[in-house]
């Protein structure tokens, strides 16, 4: 699953980069890091006990299927509850 | 009427087990559930394998203390019942007993430990004291804050959503007939017998073992018999899944605190702290509905576990929810048969998914002709006096 921004009618933050597993990921302030990955193509956000991945369900904090691990803090967070902050890292492993 | 030996009333872990060992034993056995298999405190509890004498036994003077040691006897026995069930049941019910700890943050607490090893060395249960250095040796997971800790290698943790269903499996392949979905609403005794009646049930049966933890008083009543249990509702934790940093079973000996991770992974945090019994219009406590969380026992729970184990700060919690289970009124199990009905026993009132296995092996023996004196200290005839006008 992939995602396209809106094109038309839109006022986006700065362009900022976020990094998703060592690559860097360009996106907007204020864009949600689910948000910023579905647009890159990356629909992958973590991994079940049996290594397969997981994808984003409900985008709104519910299904906690989106859980990424914060690099900085080691915390994992909803990626779709959590806002891009420019040079912030993520990975999808866990 | 369809007749059978015995009747059980609970489809928890202690009737389970008890209608498996009694069909073993060739026993015709009839289990009646109201609701569902392990839906009370047998399949909401946390697991815990604890064999040290609990923290609510510590904290209301010697007494009680002294009655706790006694079950300290029982629990001997319930090593070797956890460390066998699997191969008898050959199933994954992911018991570990890898190790308990009852830690100590406080100087008062320190010697409450110690006090408690004493009374257990006593009754024959090998714990060890540990200095906090020596504890976070083998738990380096535990805070610099813990002064000292209780070790008994035995202690440990079982999943309470496998443990019961196995169990009753176990039981239907020996014989048992298991009925769920099927309430009781009325017990007759008839000719020494008991005539137990409900929606698609009659049944007469020799002898009826009533193991309906905090619903067992409303079962003992159809009975005409007083059994003073009383509701207690509880509260558990679960964090998300994480790598395998907790072997142990964690207790506190001072501050309400149980504390393991399970076999996929989540921390269970619990240790007894309070949830709010639904109520019934008329004023009484409504068993059927479920018990409100108490915002302060989850943030209580939630400091006690970070103050001893500051990784947890590091995880989501994923869920808490309440159980109800029941407590008696001197605070030991009511575990036996009843004096003033004979062919009435009883298995209720907390402790039972550590002992439980060993409750209903032992009444599995007494109501077969064998006899119930290991389960002397928790006898129903210390209660008689309330049935002196029942029965």
């Amino acid at each position: 699953m992939s995602a396209d921004r809106i094109i038309h009618g839109v006022v986006r933050g700065e362009p900022i980069t976020i990094i998703v597993d060592g690559e860097p990921l360009a996106c907007f302030a204020g864009e949600t890091v689910a948000a910023a990955m579905l647009a890159a193509g990356v629909d992958a956000f973590r991994s079940d006990r049996r290594g397969k991945p997981r994808g984003l369900f409900c985008n709104m904090g519910s299904c906690y299927e989106c859980q990424v691990t914060l690099v900085a803090s080691g915390r994992r967070v909803r990626a779709c509850l959590t806002q891009a902050v420019d040079a912030m890292e993520v990975v999808t492993r866990g | 009427m369809e007749r059978a030996d015995v009747a059980i009333i609970g489809g928890g872990l202690v009737g389970c087990a008890a209608a498996w060992q009694l069909a073993r034993k060739g026993a015709s056995v009839v289990l009646i559930e109201a609701g569902d298999i392990n839906a009370g405190a047998s399949g909401q509890n946390a697991g815990s394998l604890h064999f040290q004498i609990e923290r609510r036994f510590l904290e209301n003077g010697d007494d009680l203390a002294e009655q706790g040691a006694q079950i300290v006897a029982l629990s001997r026995h319930a090593v070797t019942d956890w460390a066998t069930i699997e191969g008898d049941l050959a199933a994954d019910l992911h018991v570990a007993m890898d190790g308990g700890l009852m830690v100590a943050e406080t100087a008062e607490q320190v010697a409450l430990l110690e006090r408690k090893a004493a009374r257990e060395s006593h009754e024959g249960l090998a714990v060890r004291t540990l200095d906090g250095e020596q504890a976070r040796t083998i738990a380096p997971y535990l805070s610099p804050g813990i002064l000292a800790a209780n070790f008994s290698a035995d202690e440990g943790h079982a999943d309470p959503r496998a443990v019961t269903p196995a169990l009753a499996d176990a039981a239907r392949r020996e014989g048992a007939s298991v009925r769920t979905a099927t309430r009781v609403r009325t017990i007759e005794r008839d000719a020494g017998r008991f005539r137990v009646e409900g929606e698609g049930l009659a049944l007469s049966a020799d002898q009826l073992l009533v193991a309906a933890g905090a619903w067992s008083t409303e079962i003992c009543a159809l009975v005409n018999i007083h059994m003073p249990l009383y509701p207690v509702a509880l509260l558990m934790n679960a964090t998300e899944r994480t790598a395998p940093m907790v072997p142990h079973l964690v207790q506190h000996v001072g501050r309400r605190l149980s504390l393991k991770q399970t076999h996929a992974g989540n921390l269970l945090i619990g240790g007894g702290w309070p949830s709010r019994l639904a109520q019934t219009p008329n004023g009484g406590f409504d068993l059927s509905a479920r018990a409100q969380m108490i915002p302060e026992s989850l943030t209580g729970n939630l400091l006690a576990a970070r103050d001893v184990v500051p990784g947890v700060t590091q995880l989501n919690l994923i869920r808490s929810w309440t159980g109800v289970t029941a407590i008696s009124s001197d605070q030991l199990p009511i575990v036996g048969p009843v004096p003033r009905v004979p062919g009435l026993w009883v298995a209720a009132g907390g402790s039972a998914f550590t002992l439980g296995l060993t409750f209903a092996r032992m009444l599995a023996d007494a109501m077969t002709g064998g006899d119930a004196d290991e389960l002397a200290l928790l006898s129903p005839a210390r209660f008689e006096h309330l049935n002196g006008f029942m029965g």
